[in-house]
């Protein structure tokens, strides 16, 4: 089926919407809650940060620099319809690992443990039988976009009113060392939880925000209290310079310091050692940061139906060549109706950044709910993005890879392309932007730019060590997947700007890339791209 | 156009000044926040009474009014001490009327009406020993006038429970009732709609009034609780 001929440009702004919806909601949640990924100099108000991203337009809400774990994001979760479920877990130490001798020992059996104290789910809950009226599609994507800003003006806030904050606003704190520390995993399922640990929890859900024929919708299931772990600053004193020893230059002026280490490194508790993971088939649709390996809620996934995660060694030379085949006999699409353009609502005046839909180019991530086709594509999973999340102090936060140990996983070389830095870009330092142009037999190069990317940004820890595990997206629970077109139109929608106030960050002659390209959840083979 | 109006639960505040402008400020910007629709940066403000943290807008011109309000509320309250009062934030459209040939009458059409509800109670005196009726300034780490530091914490921990289901309440309030939110006037800046602060006026009776004659120009009030 020809998708161009059906394709309907409110379905791909509300396509658009519900993506970037997701990303923000993703944004505004590790945002509060994973310190390893605020910059050092991040202060309270974003004031001083005079420009404005595009990214932070989408929903008018400024929220400065999206973390990179974002731009994962963009990999796996390439189906809107999923839901996105961020787990943010507690690193915390089990009950015989305060003592001193186990802090230095990083390859020891670690006793921290990792709990989930916080499950967000953000998703666009759709019905499956329902077909879309192009009137009702018309101006529902404006009211859509005008509730999930509000929506996430009340995530934003209830991020700082649950229990967990108190948490991340210590660890952030630059002061102190702590015990504990907070790491996420995002995924596209999660495991549910023991009844012991339902108990001690509490749920909230936000009230849906329309978004014909379905609807968004955030809740949260969250530890009502954090005083069962303990949580306290972390006991070992960081090692002191005294600069008045007797024998010091400060004594002995013709004497000179030795080198002394800088700052703080407390280890609270022994890093676990890193394990290779078994089979990729085991790996979770999820990505997570942090040091450890899979906690015990991960390991035990049995993941039939899940597409490999992340490979320890990529090669990303085998690419497949054409994603439609993924996509061909699994997704059902939607029955498009007539085109007729969408009456304007002067009613609605707030604008969402669209990005114009530039010539199409297939997603370097692929859907695969059947395990054999995942075997060949692998490869083409994205090398995870590494995002330390580490016990140790301040100083240390931030880790420089380590690519000559052999254990790692050795990331393939950049490759020039997959670097370079669009000049118009000015959201990411990085040369991420380049991947979202490509196609697939470049995809290889840019998740090798990807990762690398990251490792010029901030520490990359190699994702074997900070089980940063990457997946496909996908999980084929079976049901059928309602798709959106992908917005053909790339100046549909500019002339509803005229009713809108805020000018499109996507203008028609705007040479910046797109920010976003819109998901193709429906390809079938003759829509395959370059 | 419906009129939404939420009660937010009954805050009991002592009467000191730091602490009736904490609680105003958090609640009416929190309030602020889900209904200035324009691009906004999020500032981050910490209570210092309690470990509630809240989001402003970042905007100093609401900054600016909120405060101007609370001083004025501050002011009332000292001359009408330990009274239940209440302050209300209303969003209004504008309308032109014409009511006569070369006339044009604006009328306000309140379309959300939020009333945070203080019990501003007089706390017992210990140290000083004398009691008066004037302002006043309290040093936020001292707290000279509480009876005693048990009361006082409970009394604190009380008010900021209290506070926090308040702010809970509003994150409610604005996600369940967003039909009747209008379309935004007002598309540069941040603030996407008209509003108001009203404190009780000199008067009780004044300010009933006021309440009721802005009932009688919503429309259609309906009064939720």
């Amino acid at each position: 089926m020809d998708l161009q001929s059906n394709s309907q440009p409110e379905l791909g702004k509300l396509e658009q919407i519900i993506s970037q919806f997701l990303l923000k909601s993703l944004h505004i949640i590790l945002d509060s809650r994973i310190p390893s990924l605020r910059p050092h100099d991040r202060s309270g108000d974003l004031s001083s940060a005079n420009r404005v991203r595009k990214s932070d337009k989408w929903f008018n809400l400024v929220l400065g620099d999206r973390p990179a774990a974002l731009e994962n994001l963009n990999f796996w979760h390439r189906n809107v319809m999923d839901p996105m479920i961020i787990d943010i877990i507690l690193v915390h130490e089990g009950s015989n690992s305060s003592s001193v001798d186990n802090l230095y020992t990083a390859s020891t059996a670690g006793t921290s443990i990792e709990t989930v104290i916080e499950r967000w789910v953000v998703q666009y809950e759709s019905p499956r039988n329902v077909a879309p009226q192009a009137g009702e599609m018309a101006a529902s994507y404006k009211r859509t976009y005008k509730k999930s800003i509000v929506l996430l003006r009340s995530l934003y806030t209830q991020m700082r009113l649950l229990p967990v904050y108190r948490a991340f606003r210590q660890l952030s704190s630059s002061s102190q060392a702590y015990n504990f520390d907070i790491i996420y995993k995002v995924s596209s399922f999660g495991d549910p939880f023991t009844r012991a640990e339902e108990e001690l929890m509490e749920e909230y859900s936000f009230p849906p925000v329309e978004a014909f024929p379905g609807r968004l919708s955030v809740s949260v299931t969250y530890r009502s209290t954090l005083s069962d772990f303990n949580i306290e600053p972390s006991t070992t004193m960081p090692p002191k310079i005294i600069t008045d020893y007797v024998g010091s230059p400060a004594t002995d002026p013709l004497r000179s310091f030795p080198t002394s280490e800088k700052g703080v490194r407390a280890i609270s508790f022994p890093l676990r050692g890193a394990r290779p993971p078994s089979t990729p088939l085991e790996r979770p649709h999820s990505w997570t940061s942090g040091f450890h390996r899979a906690a015990p809620f991960m390991q035990n996934q049995h993941l039939v139906r899940s597409p490999p995660a992340y490979r320890p060694s990529p090669t990303f030379s085998d690419f497949p060549s054409s994603p439609s085949d993924m996509y061909g006999n699994r997704v059902q699409n939607y029955r498009l109706l007539s085109n007729q353009r969408a009456t304007t609502c002067d009613e609605y005046q707030l604008s969402p950044p669209f990005s114009p839909s530039s010539s199409p180019s297939p997603p370097t991530y692929f859907y695969g709910g059947n395990p054999n086709q995942m075997q060949t594509r692998k490869s083409s999973e994205t090398a995870p993005v590494t995002i330390p999340a580490t016990m140790t102090g301040r100083s240390s936060r931030y880790l420089s890879p380590n690519f000559s140990d052999p254990n790692r996983n050795s990331l393939p070389p950049l490759s020039p392309r997959s670097i370079r830095n669009d000049p118009s870009s000015q959201e990411s330092p990085s040369g991420i932007r380049s991947f979202r142009r490509i196609d697939s037999s470049r995809a290889g190069e840019v998740t090798a730019g990807i990762t690398n990317c990251h490792a010029g940004q901030k520490a990359i820890k190699d994702s074997r060590e900070d089980s940063g595990r990457f997946s496909g997206p996908l999980s084929s629970s079976g049901s059928p997947r309602i798709g959106f077109s992908r917005s053909s139109s790339r100046l549909s929608f500019q002339d509803d700007l005229d009713d809108f106030g805020f000018s499109c960050p996507f203008d028609v002659d705007d040479v910046d890339p797109p920010d976003f390209q819109p998901r193709y959840l429906n390809f079938s083979k003759s829509t395959v791209m370059n | 156009m419906n009129c939404e109006v939420c009660q937010l639960k009954e805050l009991e505040v002592g009467h000191l000044e730091f602490e009736i402008r904490e609680v105003l400020r958090c609640i009416l910007h929190t309030i602020l926040f889900h209904r200035a629709l324009g691009l906004v940066r999020p500032k981050d403000v910490d209570l210092e009474l309690f470990e509630i943290t809240y989001v402003q807008c970042g905007d100093l011109e609401i900054e600016k009014k909120i405060d101007e309000k609370i001083e004025q509320f501050i002011s009332w309250v000292e001359k009408h001490p330990n009274k239940k009062s209440q302050i209300c934030l209303s969003f209004y459209e504008v309308k032109n009327k014409q009511a006569f040939l070369f006339t044009h009458k604006i009328e306000r059409l309140y379309w959300e009406q939020w009333y945070i509800n203080l019990n501003v109670s007089q706390l017992p005196r210990t140290h000083s020993g004398k009691s008066h009726r004037s302002k006043v300034v309290v040093d936020p780490g001292a707290m000279i006038i509480e009876s005693s530091m048990e009361e006082s914490s409970a009394r604190r921990a009380a008010l900021e429970a209290s506070l926090r289901d308040v702010l809970f309440q509003i994150i409610k309030f604005v996600n369940e009732k967003k039909d009747h939110v209008p379309p935004i006037p007002n598309r540069e800046g941040v603030v996407s709609y008209p509003y108001e602060i009203t404190i009780p006026s000199s008067s009780d009776s004044a300010f009933g009034m006021d309440v009721f004659k802005r009932m009688l120009q919503t429309g259609h009030p309906t009064m939720l609780s």
